[in-house]
């Protein structure tokens, strides 16, 4: 059972309060990815417009019990513009399809965005002291009358408020013809890759005018292309592995010890497809959204549009175990193909301890696979249903026609302008960040507030 | 190292197609689709893809022309069963609208090609004939890829009519001078902030430009040098270009929301190709000749139109489907 901690809006919607069935707001306002850091002390949210919201958890005090374990907004800054490429008459769209925290090396916290184009690495950093005493300037910085000046004096560091500054430190541009869909950062803290279609680049944080390409499915011949990269992450642990997904729904594992160019794989995932559940959309379904490896790196977990697949990174043939999301919807593929919801793109998450998987669904419904147990559970993020310090509801579709329960919710009644598309769990404790559209949605299990 | 890999993804049977229909598609209110509106809805969404904020989405048109192929497999063999139950004497006229139908087939990879290729305005490529094996089984048609051109038809081997291709050729013929030296790095100006990123290749460009591609053993082959005049140049509408390739725009708009003329609204496509490609499509569709647009083009060009000009004139394959993707379309 998990229980909401805190129902959070992102303050940039125009939300109503009430709970409207359409509450108007506007696209900026989406967001499109989520993403904790590291220690879990921060959340980061990008949006269509642009933005990054960073949220803090507030220290557990004992003077406010129920307050302990809140996020609250720690700042907000315009990662990305939208941009017009001249030569290509095309516009970029502002949007941040990704955000990857850097391992906090000292005070300051560095993230990653990016755009379809470009990445940028921020520092986010808090100022609470300021230096006063100054002897050419005084307190409101306007330079002193040098003859006034009498006595010299040692400026001092004074306590001021919490400011929280951002800055873009990097700017990695240009390298990337297609649409970067993924970006990780490597275990050994000094590089990170940035995927788009066709393309792989390794980066160093250091360096913004020059990048190595590492994997390139471009055929010569375009004619030929047969398939696309959709996601790639490094290895959690071993500096030189790195996954990729494809549309065709293949993992490739690369060694980049192997060669300069990792076109060829070290490993390929791939299972074999059932013919009888042919489709005209089976290779629409088929395409992994989403893949991330498990914190121990002996697990890869893919999504795709209606399963999320765990792997043994020793077993190529087959997935360890496949989970069902939203199976009732493999009967309106049709439909979900002409409003073009059945081109959502999914992700995925594992807890601390990889021993429970969640990803999200329609009806802002979103769904918690427990590995060892095999039991499910399905969850609604709404405000209608998260009151805070409220305890989730486990929810439950059914067939069309089919037996229903009270609460249960039709397939025909799903509202698929409702989606989960991003959500994140706390590297350590049971706390998740879910994304609704435009409102973010944390929930903590209390009862089992500690991994296991 | 492969190991386990996909097990070939036969062409569906008859059998198979049907209930493929009918597993997509089941009774169910609001959704009465078929190959054929599938077929008209995935052109939609292509067509609309173009004018998209943010480019076109390459994974997401890839994956449309996946089910355009599915699509048209299961109509084609769809047809060509009713072709074998009819009377020998409508042999011909069946299996000359199957040409047409094949020919058809071409305009999804030239609309591939729009996405992909790339023309620097510059003296032409080849063109060559990607046609296919035309003993190709059905199950090695599966292997084909979504803007593969020139459906075989399963049946008749003999009839497989190979297309003029329009395809990219190596990258090397239209790859620009670079500033650096080195074959294996590209180096990129921001003419914006003026930031220069250079990319390192981990392999040669010789070494990963590949011959065109060459004709299936069987098939007729095209093979036309394509003159192109440097005053019209090709923007791809997808964001692939060259480094610093100054192309011109042959429109400065994009869009052109005036259906009334599609001729104009074809030429507002950037690019020869791309017009020519809806051209195609809209030829076929019926809403009036090829000539129209092809008096339009280049004299040369109108040449190598027309060969398949005279398949495409015909009337369409006398099938609702065609009709019902020009009110889609």
């Amino acid at each position: 059972m998990l229980s909401p901690i805190q129902v959070l809006c992102s303050d940039i919607t125009t939300l109503s309060l009430e709970p409207e069935p359409f509450a108007s707001y506007t696209e900026a306002d989406i967001i499109s990815t989520v993403e904790f850091n590291h220690t879990g002390e921060l959340l980061a949210t990008g949006d269509k417009g642009g933005r990054v919201v960073i949220f803090q958890r507030e220290p557990e005090s004992k003077s406010e019990p129920f307050s302990q374990g809140e996020y609250n907004v720690y700042s907000t800054f315009q990662s990305h513009e939208p941009e017009f490429d001249y030569l290509k008459s095309l516009e970029i769209e502002e949007k941040i399809n990704k955000i990857r925290w850097l391992p906090q090396q000292n005070a300051a916290h560095f993230l990653l965005s990016t755009n379809d184009k470009t990445i940028k690495l921020w520092k986010v950093s808090e100022r609470d002291k300021r230096p006063e005493g100054y002897n050419l300037k005084d307190e409101e910085g306007r330079i002193k009358d040098i003859s006034t000046v009498t006595s010299l004096q040692v400026p001092v560091l004074k306590p001021m408020d919490l400011m929280v500054e951002v800055s873009p430190r990097r700017v990695f541009a240009n390298a990337h013809t297609y649409h970067i869909n993924s970006i990780s950062v490597n275990s050994d803290y000094e590089t990170y890759m940035s995927a788009d279609d066709l393309r792989i680049n390794l980066w160093h944080l250091d360096i913004t005018d020059r990048s190595f390409n590492i994997v390139d499915i471009k055929p010569a011949n375009m004619e030929d292309l047969t398939e696309v990269i959709t996601a790639a992450e490094f290895h959690p642990l071993h500096c030189n592995l790195f996954v990729y997904s494809s549309s065709k729904g293949t993992l490739r594992l690369c060694d980049m010890r192997e060669a300069a160019l990792c076109d060829k794989h070290s490993k390929l995932f791939e299972e074999p497809e059932d013919p009888s559940a042919r489709s005209f959309f089976s290779e629409i379904i088929s395409s992994v959204s989403d893949v991330k490896f498990s914190h121990s790196g002996r697990y890869l977990l893919t999504r795709d549009y209606l399963t999320a697949k765990v792997w043994d990174l020793n077993m190529e043939s087959k997935p360890l175990e496949t989970y069902q999301v939203h199976d009732y919807l493999r009967s309106k593929l049709c439909s979900l193909y002409e409003n073009d919801c059945i081109f959502d793109k999914f992700e995925c998450a594992w807890n601390g301890s990889d021993s429970v998987i969640m990803t999200g669904a329609y009806n802002n419904f979103f769904r918690m696979f427990d590995r060892n147990t095999k039991r499910d559970v399905t969850l609604e993020a709404s405000r209608e249903s998260s009151k805070p310090r409220a305890v989730l509801k486990p929810r439950r579709v059914c067939a069309a026609g089919g037996k229903r329960r009270k609460d249960d919710i039709s397939v025909d009644s799903l509202d698929f302008t409702k989606k989960i598309l991003h959500t994140a769990w706390h590297p350590n404790e049971n706390i998740i960040a879910i994304a609704a559209t435009n409102n973010l949605y944390i929930f903590q299990d209390k009862l089992n507030s500690e991994m296991h | 190292m492969l190991t386990a890999s996909r097990q070939p993804v036969g062409s569906p049977s008859h059998r198979e197609q049907t209930s493929m229909q009918t597993h997509c598609c089941p009774t169910l209110t609001g959704c009465a689709f078929d190959a054929q509106n599938l077929i008209s809805i995935s052109l939609r969404k292509i067509q609309s893809s173009r004018t998209q904020r943010g480019g076109i989405k390459l994974h997401k048109n890839l994956l449309v022309t996946y089910v355009l192929r599915n699509a048209r497999q299961f109509y084609m063999s769809k047809n060509s069963l009713q072709t074998q139950r009819t009377p020998p004497y409508e042999d011909a006229a069946a299996v000359h609208r199957r040409q047409e139908y094949i020919e058809l087939t071409g305009s999804f990879t030239e609309l591939a090609d729009d996405f992909y290729c790339n023309f620097t305005g510059t003296e032409s490529d080849t063109w060559h004939c990607g046609a296919h094996q035309s003993s190709a089984q059905p199950s090695e048609l599966a292997h084909q890829d979504a803007s593969a051109c020139a459906m075989a038809s399963p049946s008749d081997s003999e009839l497989m009519v190979s297309e003029a291709c329009w395809s990219c050729t190596d990258k090397s013929s239209w790859e620009l001078p670079i500033l650096n030296a080195q074959a294996n790095q590209k180096t990129v100006l921001d003419l914006d902030t003026h930031v220069v990123t250079t990319v390192t290749n981990g392999y040669f460009h010789s070494d990963c430009c590949a011959q065109p591609k060459q004709p299936q053993a069987g098939a007729q082959c095209y093979t036309r040098k394509r003159k192109m005049d440097t005053s019209y140049y090709i923007v791809d509408p997808e964001f692939y270009l060259p480094d610093f390739v100054p192309c011109k725009r042959m429109r400065s708009e994009d869009d052109d929301d005036d259906n009334d003329d599609d001729g104009d609204d074809l030429q507002s496509d950037s690019g020869q190709l791309d017009s020519a490609n809806i051209s195609n499509l809209i030829s076929v569709l019926g809403s009036g000749g090829l000539s129209e647009f092809v008096s339009w083009q280049q004299m040369d060009l109108e040449q190598i139109f027309g060969t398949q000009t005279i398949c495409l004139k015909h009337t369409l394959l006398a099938g609702s489907g065609w009709t019902r993707a020009i009110e889609a379309f």
